[in-house]
């Protein structure tokens, strides 16, 4: 019992600093993995409420551009209303229609925070649980693609974007229908890649790459970017396809959250599938 | 009483200077500012060394909890506390430190400041970079970031003492 007091007292020092330490380690494996802690996050409350504020500030410079950017959607989407449509054949009858049925709902919300400098980034918006945010829902933007929600809280959402490890969406490039994940590198926030493409097709430069919409996250043909340059890999028959991201992350402001109202319908059917088949990840 | 005071309002500032504006600022080809460190460095010679890892752990995790890092700012700002009394006595002066000074570079000098400072910077950002990247196959990148992050930061912290100190150096 004394050996032991006079050690602990010996190393009194490196035994605060070691549980400490593995505190800290803990809780950054932990969240890398899964969101469990809600506390040390900036969609807690007191974070949120700062980064809101700053947002407030930071917004007004640049009212113009996301106004502009606002109105160029509007139009595009004004365009292909009815209404606006020439009636060629004036005798239709009215029908009710049951060939369409409402699969995706969109979201508006204000990025409040972003990175794009760390090896894994993570965006904050400024809607919640309130407004029926949960983890795993999509995230695009006018330009392209985003991200996918991580955690949330009451009033604020932490959104993993393109910009982390592990992201692997399903993308698929045009107009050759190749597919392949989504992945970056950590290194450049304008460059992704697609590994995984057999090296005997031919992938011409500057074609778009749009997301496949296989897992139900996102809708199908989100643009993503464009195919830059085919890196060849090392021992292996198959292309690195490098693509520049059509959204530039560094500047992020509106965007919009996904909601897929079929999902448990698609999750319920796949849980049948066999385990050794390939699942779609994320 | 009044250092107290003083602390308190450094520990504020360092941590809101971090999250709003270094945090903010991002140049790219892996430069990362970071810039806590120097509020544990320039603590009084005379500091309690479990304060000082206290602090460290408690500035660590606001840091974290406004950049979504996780335990990341933490984990390194207490590595930077623990090692903080061995680098300070590796480079001490041959009659031991006077507790009235502080270390800072206009009371210690340059080039203590630049060893100290320096090792223990360095010690600090290889630390947080390994755990960011969490693996050693890109080391060329890593060595990288290490490097060009050691002399932005250095440069900027050396700035932030003349803005924070001057006014005690004249009294």
């Amino acid at each position: 019992m004394q050996n032991l007091i006079a050690f602990l007292r010996r190393f009194r020092v490196f035994l605060f600093f070691a549980t400490l330490q593995i505190i800290c380690l803990l809780t950054y494996v932990q969240y890398l993995s899964f969101p469990k802690s809600q506390f040390f996050t900036s969609a807690s409350s007191v974070g949120g409420e700062f980064y809101s504020i700053k947002y407030a500030v930071a917004q007004h410079f640049e009212l113009e551009n996301s106004n502009l950017k606002l109105q160029k959607e509007n139009i595009y989407l004004r365009k292909r209303l009815i209404k606006n449509l020439y009636q060629v054949d004036q005798n239709l009858f009215k029908i009710k229609d049951t060939t369409f049925e409402q699969q995706y709902n969109y979201l508006p919300a204000s990025v409040i925070n972003s990175t794009t400098g760390k090896m894994n980034n993570y965006f904050t918006i400024n809607i919640g649980d309130m407004q029926g945010v949960k983890r795993g829902m999509g995230v695009f933007s006018p330009d392209g693609v985003v991200g996918i929600i991580h955690n949330t809280s009451k009033h604020y959402s932490v959104v993993k974007s393109v910009l982390t490890q592990n992201i692997n969406i399903d993308v698929l490039i045009q107009p050759i229908g190749l597919y392949g994940f989504l992945k970056w590198d950590g290194k450049d926030p304008t460059r992704g890649t697609i590994s995984g493409i057999s090296n005997d097709l031919r992938i011409k430069k500057w074609s778009k790459v749009y997301t496949r919409g296989g897992s139900g996250i996102f809708p199908k043909g989100i643009l993503v970017g464009r195919v830059e340059k085919l890196a060849p890999v090392e021992g292996k028959p198959l292309w690195n396809v490098v693509i520049k991201f059509s959204q530039d992350f560094r500047s992020i402001d509106r965007v919009y959250v996904i909601k897929n109202l079929l999902i448990e319908e698609q999750k319920a059917l796949e849980l049948d599938v066999p385990e050794d088949e390939d699942k779609p990840l994320i | 009483m009044k250092v107290i005071g003083q602390q308190i309002f450094r520990f504020v500032l360092f941590v809101l200077l971090q999250v709003f504006i270094f945090n903010q600022i991002e140049i790219g080809i892996g430069i990362t500012l970071l810039l806590c460190p120097l509020y544990i460095m320039l603590l009084p010679f005379d500091t309690n060394i479990f304060v000082l890892m206290g602090l460290a752990f408690l500035m660590g995790i606001n840091v974290d909890v406004m950049s979504d890092t996780y335990g990341l700012h933490a984990s390194s700002l207490l590595l930077f506390a623990y090692f903080r009394p061995i680098i300070f006595n590796v480079f001490s002066p041959r009659d031991g430190y006077d507790v009235l000074k502080s270390p800072t570079i206009f009371d210690m000098g340059h080039t203590w400041f630049l060893y100290t400072f320096g090792s223990l910077l360095l010690i600090y950002l290889t630390w947080f970079f390994i755990i960011e990247i969490f693996s050693f196959n890109k080391m060329l990148y890593l060595l990288q970031k290490i490097f060009l992050s050691l002399i932005f930061t250095y440069l900027i912290s050396l700035l932030l003492q003349v803005f924070l100190l001057r006014k005690t150096q004249k009294l």
